[in-house]
């Protein structure tokens, strides 16, 4: 996962946090060297500096309890919170009333479950719609249908990256500016083959303002 | 109150005090504690070859709670926490007295607040 998607998941992850619980003011993530990797939007970067900047300080000097693991500050009227979160930190703030049980669980449960599922996550790569530039041929008859036709390997080539059994649909644009989306098939034509051709109906020619020997981008349709 | 009354009852406190931190500190898993007042302070610790590492630590722990307390808008600080890999120390304000107890990991210092009548 990418790190913008990483702390886009933390982000919300951390905003939901604050639905459940309103008690809990502030809350951000962190790592050991300062840098701020996800906060909630009412966090100032302003504050959370200043608390990287305490959290350094004792950091720094805690040799003799070991590696710092958590820091509790109870006040008159909230408390603050940072806790070590497997390589990171998570800091919150929140009011006297919170629950610690609850605050707890977040900090010892939640985001650290979050955190593991983020990095045991492979999502699914955008994949890019591999899009070809073919030499059009006009298609004329009675018989034709609005079927486009390109070559088997393209489509096989198509199908295959796409990962699905077979490639039902194209999106047609012409430098025009013009596109559309028809069915394709092979094409039928042994004389055609492998010349880097799409045979287009005349009438789909018409609505996409090209003419034969023209060039047009052909891609598989999303489905 | 007269000021000096007052000044007589907060040093019976601290008094008071110092015999229950004398109390505890025998017992398993507590390292040692650091009580600061305006002018004094009493260290009683088990490794004494550390007592500046831990003076500094107390001293950095109040003054992040300090800070922290300004920044989050929490109110006069209570108490501090801090969790180390090994052990660790809790930082409480009596009266204007700073006390710091140092402990391993496993002592309840919640239980410890109340032995100390603190909580």
């Amino acid at each position: 996962m990418n790190k913008d998607q990483y702390a886009v998941a933390l982000k919300n992850a951390l905003t939901e946090v604050r639905n459940i619980c309103p008690d809990v003011s502030h809350s951000f993530i962190f790592t050991k060297d300062g840098m701020i990797i996800a906060s909630d939007p009412e966090t100032e970067e302003k504050a959370m500096e200043k608390m990287i900047h305490s959290f350094q300080s004792i950091a720094e000097k805690a040799d003799t309890i070991g590696n710092l693991k958590a820091f509790y500050v109870d006040g008159k009227k909230g408390k603050v919170i940072l806790s070590n979160v497997n390589d990171m930190y998570l800091a919150l703030a929140a009011s006297k009333n919170a629950d610690t049980a609850y605050l707890h669980s977040i900090t010892r449960v939640i985001i650290p479950t979050v955190l593991k599922l983020l990095e045991t996550i492979n999502p699914t790569p955008i994949q890019s719609t591999p899009s070809r530039q073919l030499v059009v041929d006009t298609l004329s008859g009675f018989f034709i249908g609005d079927s486009v036709q390109i070559d088997t390997e393209l489509l096989e080539e198509w199908a295959k990256l796409l990962d699905q059994k077979g490639v039902n649909e194209v999106e047609i644009e012409a430098f025009g500016g013009k596109a559309t989306q028809c069915k394709v098939k092979e094409i039928n034509d042994p004389q055609l083959k492998g010349k880097g051709m799409v045979r287009i109906p005349e009438k789909v020619c018409k609505t996409l303002e090209v003419k034969k020997g023209e060039l047009v981008k052909v891609k598989p349709a999303s489905t | 109150m007269s000021a000096k009354k007052k000044s007589k009852e907060d040093k019976d406190d601290i008094e008071i005090l110092q015999e229950k931190l004398q109390s505890i500190k025998g017992r398993e898993g507590i390292i040692g504690y650091i009580l600061r007042g305006s002018s004094s302070a009493s260290i009683d610790l088990k490794d004494p070859t550390k007592i500046i590492n831990y003076a500094i630590l107390s001293a950095t722990a109040f003054e992040a709670g300090q800070d922290l307390s300004a920044t989050f808008e929490i109110g006069e600080v209570d108490t501090i926490l801090l969790e180390g890999e090994n052990a660790k120390l809790l930082s409480i304000m009596v009266d204007s007295n700073r006390l710091s107890i140092f402990m391993e990991k496993n002592v309840d210092h919640n239980e410890l607040c109340k032995d100390l009548n603190l909580t």
